[in-house]
Formats: C-alpha cells, sequence, structure tokens
C-alpha cells in the first residue's frame, strides 16, 4: 500500500505515543524545515505538492498559506479544523486517536511557514474523549520541545490551545468556525474578506483539516515530487478514504487521490455483504450527491467527482445497499440540513425546514409527484444563494436522491 | 470626501461612478438604480443574511452580494437579469414562506419592505402548503416596543443597532435553522435611550411601538423633514402627520416623530427624547389667545401684539430701555432671533433682554447634549447676550414680553409669581399652556419649531435650514410673525414683515 | 439566586481564560467546565459568566441554544446521545433507538422521571465504521445492538 511517512495510521495499539512515531521517523520533518528551510520555501514545496484540503472544499493549502500577508507586526493565528461532522465522515477521528503526534508535526512545519506563534485546535464537542490522546500527545510534544517556547532549540515559538465546540456542525465551515471560536454562535461570515487576510480576532489566520496538516510532514521529509507520485498531479498525495454503510470491512482506509470508487469499495472494504447489492454510494459525505450503482467507476479525485455531478467532498464513503428505502435517505437527508442550518441565511433557513416538512408530510400521509418537484425546486432556491455551502450541500444532495431514485419515490409516496 | 479615489463601473449599461471602497449597493443607489435588500442598512456593519441584494457581476460564476462587494475599476453589474429576478423571487417565497400573511392588521404595512419588494419583485403563485412555525406574537421588550416572532425576519438590523451604536446589545438570536428567533436575556429588556430607533430600522412589522400600535395606517401620514429642537445637536427628524383641521377629539395630529438622515449630524438615528418631541407638537397647546388666563374668543393675535405695543408706547421713550424688559429663548429660529436683536436692542434699546430655557440635562455620548435648547450658537450669532433673566430687573419692569414658558425653570414659583405681580403690564407668547398663562395679561398662542422654518445653528456650529413640516392651527402664527408685526406698530422698519 | 463554580472549576475557568487572547473567546470552554461540574447552565451561571468574561448576558443565552451540547435545564446522571445519521442508519439506528426508548420509557430529548438518564437523538457522531453508534456521558459505545445497548444501561443502573 502506502509508505508510513506521509500519514501514518497504525494499529490502535499504543503506537500513536511519542516514542513511536520519532521511530518511525516522527518530527524529522519539523526539524528539516524549521532548521534549514526558510518559511517561504516550506510554503512553496507545499504549493507544488498540490495538497487540496481534505476537508472538503478542496482548495490547495500551499495556495491558501500565499494568501497570508507577509510577517507584520499584529498577532496572527492558525486553526485547525477538527469539527469533523459530515454524515459519512469519521477520518480525522483516526487520525487523533492513532496519529496525533502526525497532526502536531505538521501543525508547526505549517506554523513555522506562516509565522504563526498560536494555533488552536477546533475539536468537535462530541469529540472530546477521543481528543484525549490528542492533548496527551501535545504534552508529549511541549515536554519534548516540538511545541511551546523555542521550538528545536530555534528562535521558533508555537502555544497551542485545544478548543471544543459544542454540538454545531456548521461549525466546520472555517469562517463559522472562527466565529465559534471567538465565542459567538457559529454563523459564517461574508466573504470576503477571507480569513488569510481578517481572521481570528480580525487578524490574519489560516484555517486547515486535520488531514491537510497530518499530510504536511511527509511532504517536507520527501518532497513534492513524491508526494504528487503519490496521488495525481493536480491533487497530489494519498487520503483517507472513509467507508461505511453496507461493506464487509467498513474503515478507513489511506490510498492515493484518484483511485477508483468501485475498488475502494470492492477490494479494500470488502464490497456488499453476502446476498446484498450497492443501491447508491455517497461518495464524499451526506453534501455529496449520491451516485448510482453504474456511476461509481471514477476515480476519487476533486475533478473526477465534479465531472460526475457530485463531489469529493470529505471522501467519507457510505454504501447504500438494496433493500434500503430511498425515501428514509431522502427525509434523514433533508432532517440533517434542517437541523445544522445556523439560520443566518434565509434561503437556507426556511427552504431547508420548507423541504423536510414535505418529506415528513410524504412519509405521514404520501402525496403527489408534484411534491418531489417542488422540493427540487426549493432546492434550486436554495443553491447558489447562501452565505456557505451548507445551502448548496443541502440542496444538492436532496436534489440526487430525487432525481435518481424518482421512481421509487414516487411509488413510496403514492397511497 | 472630496479627495477620495474614484473607481469607474458599468451597472446596468451604465457608466457609474463611485468612491473607491464602495459598496455595488451604494453606487448604484446613487446611480440611481435600487437594489432590494433587507438586512443591508447604511448605519450599520454589513451582515449579509437576507440574500435579497444578490447582483451578476461578470466574471463571477455565482450571484454576489451588492451589500458587501466593493466596487472595482471596470466591474461590470447587472442587477436585472433574470438570474438576479429569479434569486430576488425565491428569496421572497422563502421569506414570505414563514411569515403570517397579517398585512391588514400590522402597523408596518404600507411601509413594509417585505410588502414593497413582493410587490415589485415578487409576485409568484404560493406554494407553502406545509404548517408554517408558531412563535410568540406579542412580547413586550421594553421601552414600549412590541416583538413579533413570526413577522421577524432576522435581518438582525435590531441586533447590530444594540451592539454596534448604544452598545447595550440586549436583543441577540436564540436557537438556530428555522427556530431561530429574536429574544432577550431573562430580566434584561431594551433600556436605552434610542430604543425607538429599532421600530425605524426594522424592515418589517416585527418590532412595533405601543406609542403607534393600531392608531392609523402609514399611508394616511404625511411625511416632512424638521430639525429636532429638543437640545443642541440639531438632528434631522421627520415629522408625521395627518393633515387637515379640525381634529376630533382625542385625536392625534402628529403620529410619530422619526429619525431622519444627516451624516453630518445624526447619520440616522435620533434618540427617545427627540422622538417623545411628537408630544409637544400636539400636546398641551395654545389655541387662542388668552387673557388673564382666559381664552377670549374675540381677540384674535393680531389685535395681542397691538396691546403689546400699547404698553410700550405708554412707556416714554426715553425710560424704555430699563422699563420694557424681554425674556427671548433659544428655541427662536436664527431669522426670528435677529429680529428679536433689531426690535428689542438696536430699535428700542433695550437694557434688559434675557434668555430664559430648559436647564441643562446630561449628554449621553452619543446624539443627546447636555443644552437642551436647540439654537444656543444661534443667539450668539445673531450678537445677543444669552444672560439668564435676573429677577429684580423683571419685578421692576413696567412693560414685560416674554417669549417661552421657560421662566418656571429658573425661578421658585411663589417669587415668579411675585415678581410678575409687580409689574404693570406683561405679555406671554408661548406655544403651550402653562402655569404662567394666568399670570400675564395676555398669552399669544405661537408654533413650535416644527410648525414653522427657520434656521437653527447646532452645537457643533452648523447652521442649518427647515422648513415647515405640519401645518400649525389656525390663529396660531410664528414668533417671528409677532416680532414683526410689533416691530411695525412700534414703526420700526425692520424689514421683512414675514417671518418666514 | 447567585451562582459560584467550585474553587477548582474557578481555577480551570481561570487558566481557560488565560489562553485566549480576549476573554469573550472562553465563553464555550467556561461553559463546558460549568456543565461538567453542576450538570447544566443555569440562569445565574448564565449571568455569572457573562459577567466573568464581560459578554452581554444576551451572547450567553445565544450560545446556550445554539449548540446542542450545553443544557440550561438540570438533564439526567447519564446523558445518551444515539446516532442516527445515514451510516447508522442503514445499520439499524432506528431500532436501537427505538429500543432505548422503550427500556428507559422515554423520547428523546427527555429525562427519566428518576434523574438517571436523558436520552438525545443527534445527528453524525463520526463514528460510522462502527455503526450503529453511541454516546453515555461523551463515551463511545459502537457498535450498538439491543444485547449491549441492554446491558449498558443496566450496568450504568447499578453504577448508580
Amino acid at each position: 500500500m502506502t509508505e508510513p511517512e506521509a500519514l501514518l495510521l497504525p494499529p490502535d495499539d499504543g503506537s500513536w505515543r511519542l516514542a513511536d512515531y520519532l521511530r518511525r521517523g516522527g518530527y524529522e520533518a519539523a526539524r528539516k524545515a524549521l532548521t534549514s528551510m526558510a518559511p517561504a520555501d516550506v510554503v512553496s514545496e507545499v504549493r507544488r505538492a498540490n495538497l487540496r484540503g481534505r476537508g472538503g472544499a478542496g482548495f490547495p493549502a500551499g495556495v491558501k498559506w500565499g494568501f497570508v500577508p507577509p510577517a507584520g507586526p499584529g498577532p496572527r493565528y492558525l486553526c485547525v479544523n477538527t469539527d469533523e461532522g459530515e454524515p459519512g465522515t469519521f477520518k480525522d477521528r483516526l487520525i487523533l486517536r492513532r496519529a496525533p503526534h502526525a497532526l502536531i508535526e505538521g501543525l508547526v512545519i505549517t506554523a513555522f511557514a506562516v509565522g504563526v506563534p498560536k494555533a488552536f485546535i477546533y475539536v468537535r464537542g462530541e469529540y472530546a474523549r477521543t481528543a484525549g490522546r490528542l492533548e496527551a500527545a501535545l504534552a508529549e510534544a511541549r515536554a519534548a520541545g516540538f511545541i511551546g517556547p523555542r521550538v528545536l532549540g530555534t528562535d521558533f515559538s508555537l502555544d497551542v490551545v485545544v478548543h471544543y465546540g459544542a454540538g454545531a456542525y456548521i461549525c466546520g465551515e472555517e469562517t463559522a468556525l472562527l466565529e465559534s471560536l471567538e465565542g459567538r454562535r457559529g454563523l459564517p461570515r461574508v466573504k470576503p474578506p477571507f480569513p488569510a487576510a481578517v481572521g481570528l480576532f480580525r487578524a490574519p489566520t489560516v484555517v486547515n483539516n486535520v488531514e491537510t496538516l497530518a499530510a504536511v510532514p511527509g511532504i517536507i521529509r520527501r518532497g513534492a515530487d513524491w508526494f504528487v507520485g503519490r496521488g495525481l498531479p493536480k491533487d497530489g498525495g494519498t487520503r483517507l478514504f472513509g467507508v461505511s454503510g453496507a461493506v464487509r470491512r467498513p474503515g478507513v482506509y489511506e490510498l492515493p487521490v484518484g483511485t477508483p470508487l468501485r475498488r475502494i469499495i470492492e477490494d479494500h472494504a470488502g464490497g456488499p455483504p453476502e446476498g446484498r447489492r450497492i443501491k447508491a454510494v455517497v461518495p464524499g459525505g451526506l453534501s455529496a450527491p449520491v451516485l448510482r450503482p453504474e456511476e461509481i467507476d471514477l476515480p476519487m479525485d476533486y475533478d473526477s467527482l465534479a465531472g460526475a455531478g457530485s463531489m469529493l467532498g470529505s471522501a467519507g464513503i457510505v454504501v447504500i445497499p438494496d433493500g434500503a428505502p430511498m425515501l428514509d435517505i431522502l427525509h434523514l437527508t433533508a432532517r440533517f440540513y434542517a437541523h445544522e442550518s445556523c439560520g443566518k441565511c434565509a434561503p437556507c433557513r426556511i427552504g431547508t425546514a420548507w423541504m423536510l416538512k414535505i418529506v415528513e408530510r410524504l412519509r405521514r400521509s404520501g402525496g403527489r409527484p408534484a411534491d418531489l418537484d417542488l422540493i427540487l425546486s426549493l432546492g434550486e432556491g436554495i443553491r447558489g444563494r447562501t452565505l456557505c455551502p451548507l445551502g448548496d450541500g443541502a440542496a444538492q444532495s436532496v436534489r440526487a436522491v430525487v432525481t435518481k431514485f424518482r421512481e421509487e419515490l414516487e411509488q413510496a409516496v403514492a397511497r | 470626501m472630496s479627495g477620495a479615489a474614484r473607481v469607474g463601473l458599468t451597472i446596468d449599461g451604465r457608466p457609474v461612478e463611485a468612491a473607491a471602497g464602495a459598496s455595488v449597493l451604494k453606487a448604484a443607489e446613487a446611480a440611481g438604480i435600487a437594489i432590494p435588500h433587507f438586512c443591508y442598512h447604511p448605519g450599520l456593519e454589513i451582515e449579509g443574511n437576507c440574500r435579497m441584494c444578490l447582483v451578476e457581476i461578470e466574471g463571477y460564476p455565482k450571484l454576489e452580494l451588492s451589500c458587501s462587494t466593493v466596487v472595482r475599476e471596470g466591474m461590470i453589474v447587472r442587477t436585472s437579469t433574470d438570474r438576479v429576478r429569479a434569486a430576488r423571487k425565491d428569496v421572497l417565497e422563502f421569506l414570505l414562506a414563514e411569515h403570517p400573511l397579517d398585512c391588514p392588521i400590522c402597523d408596518k404595512a404600507g411601509e413594509c419592505l417585505l410588502q414593497d419588494h413582493y410587490g415589485l419583485h415578487g409576485r409568484y403563485a404560493g406554494r407553502m402548503a406545509e404548517v408554517r412555525e408558531r412563535r410568540e406574537k406579542k412580547i413586550p421588550i421594553g421601552r414600549g416596543l412590541i416583538l413579533d416572532r413570526e413577522r421577524c425576519v432576522l435581518c438582525t438590523r435590531c441586533v447590530r443597532f444594540l451592539r454596534q451604536v448604544t452598545r447595550t446589545g440586549e436583543l441577540g438570536v436564540f436557537e438556530r435553522a428555522v427556530g431561530s428567533e429574536l429574544g432577550l436575556a431573562e430580566g434584561r429588556p431594551v433600556d436605552n435611550d434610542y430604543s425607538g430607533n429599532l421600530v425605524d430600522i426594522c424592515p418589517v412589522g416585527a418590532i412595533t411601538s405601543e406609542d403607534f400600535r393600531f392608531r392609523t395606517r402609514a399611508w394616511f401620514l404625511d411625511r416632512r423633514p424638521s430639525v429636532c429642537p429638543r437640545c443642541a445637536r440639531g438632528c434631522a427628524v421627520v415629522v408625521e402627520s395627518v393633515t387637515g383641521y379640525p381634529l376630533a377629539a382625542g385625536e392625534r395630529r402628529v403620529y410619530r416623530v422619526t429619525a431622519g438622515v444627516n451624516p453630518a449630524v445624526n447619520g440616522h438615528w435620533i434618540c427617545d427624547l427627540g422622538r417623545e418631541g411628537r408630544r409637544e407638537i400636539d400636546e398641551g397647546r395654545l389655541g387662542a389667545v388668552l387673557r388673564k388666563g382666559v381664552r377670549e374668543p374675540g381677540l384674535a393675535w393680531p389685535g395681542a401684539v397691538a396691546g403689546i405695543a400699547a404698553a410700550v408706547r405708554s412707556v416714554p421713550a426715553a425710560e424704555r430701555p430699563g422699563g420694557v424688559a424681554v425674556v427671548l429663548n433659544a428655541r427662536l429660529t436664527s431669522e426670528e432671533l435677529a429680529l428679536a436683536r433689531e426690535l428689542f436692542v438696536a430699535g428700542l434699546g433695550l437694557r434688559n433682554v434675557f434668555f430664559a430655557g430648559l436647564k441643562p440635562g446630561r449628554a449621553d455620548g452619543l446624539l443627546l447634549t447636555a443644552e437642551r435648547m436647540p439654537n444656543g450658537r444661534g443667539v450668539l450669532e445673531a450678537g445677543l447676550s444669552p444672560r439668564p433673566p435676573a429677577l429684580e430687573a423683571l419685578a421692576a419692569a413696567r412693560v414685560l414680553i416674554v417669549f417661552g414658558p421657560y421662566l418656571t425653570e429658573h425661578f421658585e414659583a411663589g417669587a415668579l409669581g411675585r415678581a410678575l405681580a409687580a409689574v404693570p403690564a406683561k405679555f406671554l407668547v408661548s406655544a403651550h399652556a402653562g402655569p404662567l398663562d394666568r399670570l400675564f395679561d395676555a398669552v399669544l398662542p405661537v408654533t413650535v419649531p416644527a410648525e414653522k422654518a427657520g434656521t437653527y445653528t447646532n452645537i457643533d456650529g452648523l447652521r442649518q435650514g427647515f422648513s415647515r413640516a405640519v401645518e400649525p392651527a389656525p390663529g396660531v402664527v410664528p414668533e417671528g410673525a409677532v416680532l414683526a408685526r410689533l416691530a411695525r406698530s412700534l414703526g420700526l422698519d425692520i424689514g421683512d414683515a414675514d417671518a418666514r | 439566586m447567585s451562582f459560584a463554580p467550585s474553587p477548582a472549576a474557578l481555577a480551570e475557568i481561570e487558566r481557560a481564560i488565560a489562553r485566549y487572547p480576549r476573554a469573550a473567546a472562553a465563553l464555550l470552554p467556561v461553559l463546558h467546565v460549568i456543565q461538567g461540574e453542576s450538570g447544566f447552565i443555569s440562569k445565574e451561571a448564565a449571568d455569572w459568566v457573562a459577567d466573568k468574561l464581560a459578554v452581554d448576558p444576551v451572547r450567553v443565552r445565544e450560545a446556550l441554544s445554539f449548540y446542542t451540547m450545553f443544557r440550561t435545564a438540570p438533564g439526567g446522571r447519564h446523558t445518551i446521545r444515539v446516532c442516527r445519521n445515514l451510516s447508522c442508519h442503514l445499520a439499524g439506528a432506528e431500532d436501537i433507538l427505538g429500543f432505548i426508548v422503550e427500556r428507559l420509557g422515554i423520547r428523546p430529548g427527555e429525562t427519566t422521571p428518576d434523574g438517571a438518564f436523558t436520552l438525545t437523538a443527534v445527528e453524525c457522531l463520526g463514528n460510522c465504521d462502527h455503526a450503529p453508534c453511541l454516546q453515555v456521558d461523551g463515551l463511545d459505545h459502537a457498535p450498538a445492538s439491543r444485547g449491549s445497548v441492554a446491558a449498558l444501561i443496566e450496568e450504568l443502573k447499578g453504577r448508580d
């Protein structure tokens, strides 16, 4: 499979500790960056690696870092987005549990690259117990001089704070995360200005996903070319593909970007259990439009998924088996967005609730095909009219279920 | 402002110039192209939540917020394409899907942005057949304000106003998603002296005022600008009244005073003291000449002025400088003050010209000044000296002419009564009935500032002209007219007799 | 009634505030500390927090009602969060939830009369490869089955 340095998910047997991580070459990349590279060189190396954000939006990390204005006198921050909440996504949880030092090392390198002395790790509240290992790893790293004052004996210092959310999917959106971190309701901000210019406490801020940062040490240690070689030219490296639902071996699989979806499901996750067939696949978390079985022969990278009318998103793959009523899937999809909409933008606040009300009525007392058309139309009313992608996610995921399983839904609601 | 860089862009095919840093919405507005919006307010920070002001900008794949997008040189903006129209219609459909259709009983009807925008940009066949959210509809939130959560479109103008302008932060948004609703922290109602602005800025009927609720309809109101006379700030106000006389008993003429816009003075806000000024326009007014405190039906104001003139003439010219005393006030317009100076100082050579007025209050650091008279600077500019009245000088006068009811602010009632009793001929010129009325030989009814035109110079030295905002009752004239007629009666030529 | 955290909680709160450039940013951590100690955030506690962090009291109320993990009334000694989004749904989350509802005699959002359990149905808990999953007092219990849940409830009852 893959080499261990980029991102290691060792067995869950205690090897998350610093000693193990060091034995596998841990913190060598941090040492290399801090003692032999200029921050700008680190940024350009990561840019060359085409490391695209692993949170869902897929924005190239090096480019994002480049937006931060040159170091000035004021504060600047780095925020780690660990608000994993996209249904079907559980990869970041595994990094916290099994490879917290990979995250910390990536954090150190990134903070050095963008000149940040203070970082916040925003962990969703529900992960507080799981993040115990992260906190323990931070203590180890602090004691070993990998974070804190004068990292590795250099002039660079880094203070790291773990901040727990309290139950709000929207805080995974980077500006909502910043609002939440500042002690407010997690409502997305108007962009521009982007966080790189005006972010946490109005200071330049980089927000990166856990997996994105955990991929950084490998790039620095082995070089951008090595990283690109492990994935695709425009979408480098390996990714953590979470597979759940109707498969024999649910779990997280670290595979090159571009690995075909069908291979991930069938070869790695073992395919559907005996006697079950694939009815549908959600390829990148709930917000990624569902694919029909005949659509899953495609490489798992941002561009290919976009080309298929879906998205790679968080690469959380959920396999829906035959026998699962799509009206139920439609219901839980609509319910999720209606529950998690922050309520700021009118179309999302009201549109998601309206869609849910219709679906609930269809489940309760049936309806007509026109109800399905109305749902689609409401989705169109939301799409592209909201501040953040939650509205788009709601619209496109609902749309895919309705259009791709229309016949079944029409039968289900016609009573 | 004039030195700021300008940016050229195209909006709806028209070349438009805007200040660098301006929003597309402002640039369009300046060019006469209205972009509908709810949450945007020029006096508040951008929030971007209503999604009504989306426009097409060349080079951008999605529709963009015109309220937050900054103009760039060469930008090409389209505000009325099919895409933009469709977006507006959809946003309106969403907002109205969870908004009660209670316009017939809503105070905002007629001046509601939701109504206005629906008329222009909505007009769709209703599709909302689900059960709507039920919320509380009559929540007192303090200072006579009533919140209707069903009508609220969550634009958060009120929340932002309280956080950014008054910095009192009483209101917030609770819950989330479709459950989001405005609320207060328990036991902490809206309690600041700018609360009335919440009604002005609410784009719908979610926050209404007990003082206005269910009393009239917005479309009956005649809205005219004036300058607030209740402190020395000189805020722009809008006086909203019904026209025509007579009023039925208890009927209001002025239904409210709302904030006018004046970037140089008050921006978009006024204080509650200024807003409550609507009462003094209507309430406690003198409608006819009084003699010894009693209405004298046969006597109109010219006759009363003749009486003053006769009293003045009865004092030999050489004795007038000490024998005739005058009390003016700083609510008089600059034009009236100039007339008063010509008449009393230059013309009659009076030594005892005093100024009475409301006692200073507390400045609030926002708009309200400690000085509670609007034209103190105008007094100085007119070349008058704002001497406070001296009781002995008043008592020693043979003729006393007092403008305004303010002597009670300076003297205790008993002492004032005794002093006035010693004056053989005394006249009061006042807009409002008061305890002094029966102590004077005659009382002439005059206008309040909203009923006249003139100029005030505010605390910062800004001269602001204003026009008549409400028609005065028949027989009620501005002080300027009294002054001019008095001058004429005394044979003094001081120019234009009509103070208007 | 006024509120005061324990000396230990107060020390933790002070440490939390010191971690941020502005006290207001410590709102969530401070609420977590208080809820951890008291089980919920009373009105008095909310006002205490507002005062401590120098924020408008309404800001605290906003956060308490926006974030689903905070409680403004006492809950059970144990909180069971049952995930019911996609992967868990496919693995029978509704059946597990229904089983717990039956066992405890309460619906999601409610607390048992004896004050032992609060039940909530939640969206994704990020444990999809162990579906159906739930959390008890923040600890993962997955994959859950009728049997494992029944045993868990008994164990928790026995522990009290």
